[in-house]
């Protein structure tokens, strides 16, 4: 495996500072519920974490292989939907449920990406982009409506675990949500990591530096491509599952939105598109720091309608004076602002 | 005579109704060093590509320790045993070269008995053995071209291969570093691996070749021993002739 | 049934133009800077409003105003290429992706703001007016012409023969074409390339406000509308090969042939999806296009 800017910086401690700073992370995570903090805090938590899931699954495609695939939230909504349909039509507790839509994400992603991943570059970028849009429409198409609803949507059974009132079951779902999105990001963090040591990490790589050297040396490119896309519906998948029970109803034109794909890549690049933790950084401190934007009122301006529009200015920002994200920043051994200067001299015409 | 381990028959390649590579018929014993020659644009890297099925072949067959690999996809005959380097070199630029080495030691054909660490671990000993050893932790891209030459072969010979393709490594390189290639040549040799040689440096040819294919506009002009094949009229023609066409060309054009 | 079919042929050849004129600016913009750019649905989105606007507002007429929409495009892309997107032209595609998908994203909300999400038309008193083919007194049937399509395809392809006059026979024109073909050779022989590259994207985005003027005249729209317009100049290009007018207009034929047979088709809920599938198919047999190579 390539060794991350990071890595570089930590030298032979890496081991060691990585172990500590993951453990305090994940204890500080699982204390989080229990400091009394408001509902509105735990959400705001909860969802900054399932960004960095996203991020971190759409890495797997994105980051290790280099393929820019812009139709993540197909991934998204299929989870969505497949755990909704599940739920309501099979019955079927919640956690088997997500695992059926995970994967049947996961099983859509192999059928799409035996032919669109013979695809390079841009023509890969924009058929994923038009998968994205094309699934929207078939789950939301008449022909569909007896399964999905169509337009109307999905109410999903709320979080009610016996004996407890409404309101102390709406306290503990906050709690339960919140949890399992940490465990959704162990488990994503995990697995990239084990990706790492394993010989399909290697292939994916070598495929994302040079995919023609990388088939003569004898890796199957084809199928290794599809299981890093596989991974990345999988767990995109997951937290669509999780997005569908905790919000307890979904639409096409939510749970299918593009922004899902954009802010999962945003999240990737600001942190360092390629490592085990940079995803992860990334997309959680996007969020965090946007929803504290949107909702803080910053100098008592009310930015909450602009919600969507500071994703944007975001990626132009980002895009523009740290195009390989912070990591590019920490891995220097001493900051300047020259940095972004650098940066843009190196990339403008 | 034995039986070949590697040969084309009627191996063609068209692009856009141009025959880069016309029906050509090639045997390679095992064991032997196999020159394959030409002037530029004689069609050399395109029968290459068309072995290892990079592009592949619009007629023919490939055949590879007697099986037909011509439809075979490039991993699964990179597998089977035969392995190739690239003119152009292709680095895993953002990986180190011990990395870049153990790529070909973990998919090539010892690769399946092979976990990811002892892939590492034999990706070491072939850097040890082309001349790459003090430059492991390197990132491939801070090398010099000769450094990625050698890498490129490093790759190649980590897949263990019993019939190895070596586009131009040569070319570019210095008086020195030649030599040093070609008894790295003649040592891989030495370890039973049968190699194609396609080079201009015809020191290298006649210094390191047991038998020479000759192409020319796509076809075999003329094949037999170095010696022979280097001093026949055809094969003088072709290389001289093409070569006063390119200098006559030179001087017509303006500054 | 024939007149079914008629119709629908003239309907794809109406349309045809439209969205050829949708594809164009898409196109030069993809083969001379060799950038996706993901905000060009949006310029399309800013040309109807600027259009709805003169008119609803200034009671202009709404074919009066594509000249404007086309200025005010001009200069909002040459500004967008030159002031944002010319400092990552050399970064590596998900860069430029990503950065023209944020412009995007930033271009519809300052929409939404300024004209709010509500679906707008642009309906003036000519409108609805038109004339029939092959009227048939027993039935009282034809195939309808309206007037606004019929104008809206001439206006099209007279901007595509303008482009192409412009591309051939201008100083600047070829200097965009060497700039396409190879950016190195024609930086030496004088070309600077960063205005030529501003001057190609703002030449882009005035084509997709022209678009985006005539869209407004033919169908009801909202600050969203870019999306789609999107996807389909992108499996336009495609379809007719990259770089090159005849092949936009080629591409735009045939999409708006089986949009049209789509449309009368069961499939046609599934109108997005099947262009994609088209696509995927089209990419997979002929990566370089049905056109292949050409450069203006």
């Amino acid at each position: 495996m390539p060794t991350s800017p990071f890595d570089r910086l930590l030298g032979n401690r890496r081991r060691l500072v990585y172990g500590v700073a993951g453990a305090v992370a994940l204890a500080a995570l699982l204390l989080a519920p229990h400091l009394s903090l408001s509902g509105f805090t735990l959400t705001w938590l909860t969802t900054a974490l399932l960004l960095a899931v996203r991020a971190q699954a759409w890495n797997f495609i994105g980051g290790y292989t280099g393929y820019a695939a812009f139709g993540n939230v197909a991934f998204y909504g299929l989870g969505a939907y497949g755990t909704a349909v599940a739920m309501t039509r099979l019955h079927w507790p919640f956690i088997p449920s997500m695992l059926a839509g995970a994967l049947l994400a996961a099983a859509y992603s192999v059928l799409i990406g035996l032919p669109v991943l013979r695809m390079r570059g841009q023509y890969f970028a924009i058929a994923t982009l038009g998968v994205a849009e094309a699934t929207r429409e078939l789950v939301s198409s008449p022909q569909l409506s007896g399964l999905t609803a169509g337009p109307t949507g999905i109410n999903l059974p709320f979080f009610r675990p016996a004996g407890l009132t409404p309101l102390q079951a709406a306290e503990a779902g906050t709690r339960y949500f919140y949890l399992a999105a940490v465990a959704l990001l162990v488990l994503v963090v995990a697995a990239t990591w084990l990706l790492t040591r394993t010989k399909l990490g290697h292939s994916l790589v070598a495929i994302r530096e040079d995919e023609d050297a990388a088939h003569m040396l004898g890796i199957n490119t084809t199928w290794a491509k599809v299981a890093a896309f596989a991974l990345s519906a999988f767990f995109t998948g997951l937290v669509g599952g999780h997005y569908a029970y905790w919000r307890t109803f979904i639409l096409p034109e939510e749970v299918f939105n593009i922004r899902y794909t954009l802010d999962a890549i945003l999240g990737a690049v600001l942190g360092g598109p390629g490592t085990v933790v940079g995803p992860v950084l990334g997309g959680f401190s996007y969020d965090a720091l946007s929803t504290y934007l949107t909702f803080s009122k910053p100098f008592g301006f009310d930015l909450g309608q602009f919600h969507v529009a500071i994703l944007g200015v975001f990626i132009v920002v980002v895009i523009v004076f740290l195009p390989r994200g912070i990591a590019d920043l920490l891995g220097r051994r001493r900051f300047h602002w020259g940095i972004f200067l650098e940066n843009i001299r190196k990339n403008r015409a | 005579m034995p039986e070949p381990i590697l040969a084309t028959r009627a191996a063609s390649k068209v692009f856009g109704g141009l025959a880069a590579v016309n029906s050509v018929d090639m045997e390679m014993e095992p064991g032997q060093i196999l020159g394959l020659i030409g002037p530029n644009g004689a069609g050399k890297t395109t029968f290459v590509n068309l072995v290892t099925n990079l592009s592949p072949a619009t007629s023919g067959q490939v055949f590879f320790k007697r099986r037909e690999i011509t439809a075979w996809p490039p991993h699964r005959i990179a597998r089977a045993g035969l392995a190739r380097t690239f003119q152009v070199v292709k680095p895993f630029r953002r990986m180190s070269v011990r990395e870049n080495a153990a790529i070909g030691a973990m998919f090539g054909a010892g690769g399946r008995r092979r976990s990811a660490r002892e892939a590492t671990r034999r990706a070491e000993e072939v850097l040890e053995f082309v001349g790459l050893g003090a430059e492991q932790e390197k990132q491939a891209d801070q090398l010099t071209l000769a450094g990625m030459k050698r890498l490129e072969l490093a790759k190649a010979l980590a897949m263990e291969p019993e019939v190895l393709f070596l586009d131009e490594v040569m070319a570019g390189l210095n008086q020195k570093e030649i030599e040093a290639a070609m008894t790295l040549i003649r040592a891989i040799n030495a370890r039973g691996v049968s190699i194609l040689v396609i080079e201009h440096v015809m020191k290298a040819i006649i210094g390191l070749c047991h038998h020479v294919v000759v192409l020319n506009y796509g076809k075999k002009l003329a094949e037999g021993a170095p010696e022979q094949v280097l001093n026949d009229p055809l094969v003088v023609e072709a290389y001289l002739g093409s070569k006063y066409a390119e200098r006559a060309r030179a001087a017509r054009k303006p500054e | 049934m024939i007149l079914t079919l008629g119709q629908s042929l003239v309907n794809a050849i109406l349309l045809s133009g439209m969205l050829a004129l949708v594809a164009l600016g898409f196109s030069i913009v993809w083969g001379v800077l060799k950038v996706i750019n993901l905000a060009h649905g949006s310029f399309i989105m800013l040309g109807a409003y600027i259009t709805f606007t003169c008119w609803s507002a200034f009671g202009l007429d709404p074919f009066l105003t594509i000249p404007i929409s086309m200025l005010a495009l001009f200069l909002v892309g040459y500004g967008i290429q030159a002031g944002i997107i010319n400092w990552v032209i050399r970064a590596p595609l998900l860069v430029t992706f990503l950065l023209t998908f944020g412009l995007d994203i930033v271009l519809v909300n300052l929409a939404l703001f300024v004209w709010k999400g509500d679906v707008r038309s642009v309906s003036p008193a000519y409108a609805g007016n038109g004339f029939t083919l092959f009227f048939n007194p027993a039935t009282e049937q034809g195939i309808q012409v309206p007037y606004v399509r019929l104008a809206a395809f001439a206006i099209s392809l007279l901007l595509a023969a303008a482009l192409h006059l412009f591309m051939s026979r201008t100083r600047l024109g070829r200097a965009i074409q060497a700039t396409g073909q190879d950016k190195d050779a024609a930086q030496l022989s004088g070309v600077r390339v960063a205005p030529t590259y501003a001057l190609t994207f703002a030449i882009g985005a005035a084509l997709a406000g022209a678009a985006g003027s005539l869209i407004s005249l033919m169908q009801p729209f909202d600050p969203g509308m870019g999306g789609g317009y999107r996807l389909r100049a992108f499996i336009i290009v495609v379809l007719g090969g990259l770089g090159s007018i005849p092949g936009v207009i080629m591409g735009a034929a045939l999409f708006a042939l089986v949009d049209v047979l789509v449309g009368i088709s069961p499939l046609a809920p599934l109108k997005d999806g099947v262009a994609f599938a088209m696509l995927v198919v089209v990419l997979i047999i002929r990566p370089s296009g049905l056109a292949g190579k050409a450069f203006y």
